[in-house]
């Protein structure tokens, strides 16, 4: 009899160990992909907001750029700066032949124009004279700069070839080689080019979709979750609209895309592309997070602060506003932004409504086309160049920052203001 | 309290039903309530005490499933009526709960809120006096009176509950309802509250429900014994716990049942 007790015992405290050992492993295991994800992601980042500048030097000549004496801001503005740009590549070797001089100017971006052009803007007194410019490398030299790209490859498997590497690598003996912060990725838009695609349309398309998205969802699901909480009977008819909204939040998202592309764009012929329709689209799938958010914390707000305004005389909507809304304030602002930042990362309903499309300018309102950021991650991913690699991860990293810092903005709301009660 | 000798009825109930749905809470109860007296509930758990005291502010409107039959009759006007406004009504008739349940804001704001809403106060300085007198009535005035402005939630039990009865006869009603409001206070707390009971009697009539027959015997001039939804007896305080006339009444005092 005793024994058997003893058995039983033994028994209990394995079963719990084995059970804490259970829970550590599983722990250890999320923690150690999350690990694995974080140091992808940042290991092919990183150098992203690193870009590689060749040092060129570019005499102005008035006669190349057609500048009469004594040019005007205009004159400069509207001279022609191409000659000059592709006379300073080629003077990077004094016998490049035609073929050859080809490639040379291959191995900046096709930028150096403008690059040049806003130096001598900057400094209109350059005109005749000689001055080392910062140029754009290609986004092939900034890998090979990187250490990104194979040069043991052969060379016809390659897309830079033995000639711009023997020039490239003379120019990095000389000093004139120069890796900088990467402002450009975030003031540029997309660009087919690596060396010059920057975030600036989807980080600006992302912004206006969210701020559309927050003031149609935001009222609309606290409302509806207000009325539906505080003053809606109890019967089947709202016990079915309950069900639906619930069932709404568990809706894929690209259904709600082919919404937004059936009746936004089709019937209602909102310009495609926009961060209109896409805050719009995901508002529809914001809305039931915030509905739910909301009416949670409206039921975690004890009955008897209502019993208390209640009988004091307070009308139901008095009692609503004046207690039980603020009380649940906390948690419907923090539902909100967990529900935003799930529609932040959204992608599918947006590359249906026509996000997706090639936008090289920076939307100035959310009536422009533009993309966002989960959006531009897809795109980038999808192209061949070298280039795009560490841009996608790069883009990924603004990405999860942005989310991190929403998340952190909803616990800090959630701990500052959440009262607490007897 | 009595005029001319005559014992002056504050509330009048006839032949009150309750029922949750389908099952019936309270049988035909029929109980006259003393203006400027504490009238005691007593009786066992789920007897129907507490819902008998939430048909007088009828806050059993919030329950859906809960239906009032018969006549309240409080100023000669049937409460149940379809005329009647719950808003006014609970202005009239405060109430005090088992659990202290101030908001969760100032101290202040706790009782200027009833005022408030009410348009009882013109200014700034009326209300503060409001504020300053419902404290002193509870009691309360001398230990909160240097943190107004701090939560009424950082206060002790006891004192949270003074603050609730504070906050209650703060728009002045005729009636004050209180539901079991010591079940939670330790027993100087209790005391506390009991010995304002005493004094608010003067200008309120009271309405105690208590599970504790000690605390009958000792605030209230009447007594109404509830069993299983029905009045078994009523009347004056000494009378039931000396020599009641029913024999439930007499088993439940002395403590056989319950």
């Amino acid at each position: 009899m005793n024994k058997n007790k003893e058995q039983l015992l033994n028994k209990r405290y394995k079963a719990e160990k084995r059970f804490r050992l259970y829970g550590q492993s599983a722990i250890f295991m999320a923690l150690l992909f999350l690990t694995i994800f974080i140091f992808k992601i940042f290991s092919t980042g990183y150098s992203a907001f690193q870009k590689t500048w060749l040092i060129v030097p570019v005499t102005f000549d008035a006669e190349l750029m057609m500048l009469e004496q004594n040019p005007s801001k205009e004159d400069l503005k509207d001279a022609d700066y191409y000659d000059i740009a592709l006379k300073s590549m080629a003077d990077l070797d004094p016998n490049a032949n035609e073929d050859q001089e080809n490639e040379l100017k291959r191995m900046v971006s096709y930028f150096f124009e403008r690059e040049i052009k806003r130096e001598l803007l900057n400094d209109p007194s350059l005109i005749g004279k000689t001055k080392d410019v910062y140029l754009t490398a290609s986004d092939d030299l900034d890998q090979v700069f990187k250490g990104n790209y194979p040069r043991d490859l052969p060379e016809d498997q390659r897309r830079v070839t033995d000639y711009q590497l023997k020039i490239f690598d003379q120019l990095v003996e000389l000093g004139k080689v120069e890796s900088k912060f990467n402002l450009s990725f975030f003031t540029y838009p997309d660009s087919r080019e690596a060396e010059l695609a920057g975030i600036a349309s989807s980080f600006m398309g992302s912004i206006f979709s969210i701020l559309v998205c927050l003031m149609i969802a935001f009222p609309v699901a606290v409302l509806a979750a207000i009325y539906l909480e505080e003053f809606a009977p109890k019967n089947r008819f709202t016990d079915f609209i309950e069900v639906n909204i619930n069932n709404l939040a568990a809706v894929p998202s690209i259904v709600f895309g082919l919404l937004g592309l059936g009746i936004l764009l089709a019937v209602f012929q909102l310009p495609r592309s926009t961060p209109l329709v896409g805050g719009i689209t995901l508002s529809l799938m914001t809305l039931p997070t915030i509905i739910i958010a909301c009416r949670a914390s409206l039921k975690a707000v004890p009955p008897s602060i209502r019993e208390a305004a209640l009988a004091m005389g307070a009308s139901k909507m008095q009692t609503t506003m004046h207690h039980t809304v603020p009380l649940s304030m906390p948690g419907t602002l923090s539902g909100t932004i967990i529900g935003l930042a799930q529609a932040l990362g959204e992608t599918a309903p947006l590359i249906l409504i026509g996000m997706v499309a090639f936008v090289n300018t920076i939307p100035g309102s959310p009536l422009d086309p533009a993309a966002s950021l989960p959006v531009q991650i897809y795109i980038w991913a999808e192209s061949a160049e070298r280039g795009f690699v560490e841009k996608v991860s790069a883009c990924i990293m603004v990405l999860l920052g942005f989310l991190i810092i929403m998340n952190l903005f909803a616990q800090i709301i959630r701990h500052k203001f959440e009262k607490k009660w007897s | 309290m009595k005029k001319n000798g005559v014992k002056m009825i504050k509330i009048n109930s006839k032949n009150v039903d309750v029922f949750y749905g389908k099952k019936q809470a309270l049988f035909n109860i029929n109980l006259d309530i003393e203006e400027n007296q504490v009238t005691a509930l007593i009786g066992p758990s789920g007897c129907g005490k507490s819902t008998f005291l939430r048909c007088l502010n009828r806050m059993n409107d919030v329950i859906d499933i809960c239906r009032v039959k018969g006549q309240i009759i409080i100023n000669d006007f049937d409460i149940n009526d379809k005329s009647c406004d719950v808003v006014r009504l609970r202005e009239k008739i405060g109430m005090v709960f088992q659990k202290p349940n101030p908001f969760p804001k100032t101290i202040y704001e706790n009782i200027s809120y009833g005022p408030t809403i009410h348009g009882m106060a013109q200014s700034k300085n009326e209300m503060d006096e409001i504020v300053e007198t419902s404290l002193k009535k509870a009691a309360l005035w001398e230990e909160v009176k240097d943190r107004l402005h701090e939560p009424g939630t950082g206060l002790s039990g006891g004192q949270q509950q003074r603050l609730c009865i504070a906050r209650a006869i703060s728009v002045k009603p005729e009636v004050i309802l209180m539901d079991e409001p010591c079940s939670a206070l330790d027993p100087i707390a209790t005391a506390q509250i009991e010995e304002l009971i005493d004094e608010l009697k003067k200008d309120h009539t009271i309405i105690i429900v208590t599970h504790s027959m000690a605390q009958a015997a000792r605030v209230s001039q009447n007594t109404g014994f509830f069993h299983l939804g029905e009045l078994i007896e009523h009347g004056s305080t000494d009378k039931i716990f000396k020599n009641p006339e029913n024999k439930k009444t007499q088993d439940y005092i002395t403590g056989r049942f319950g």
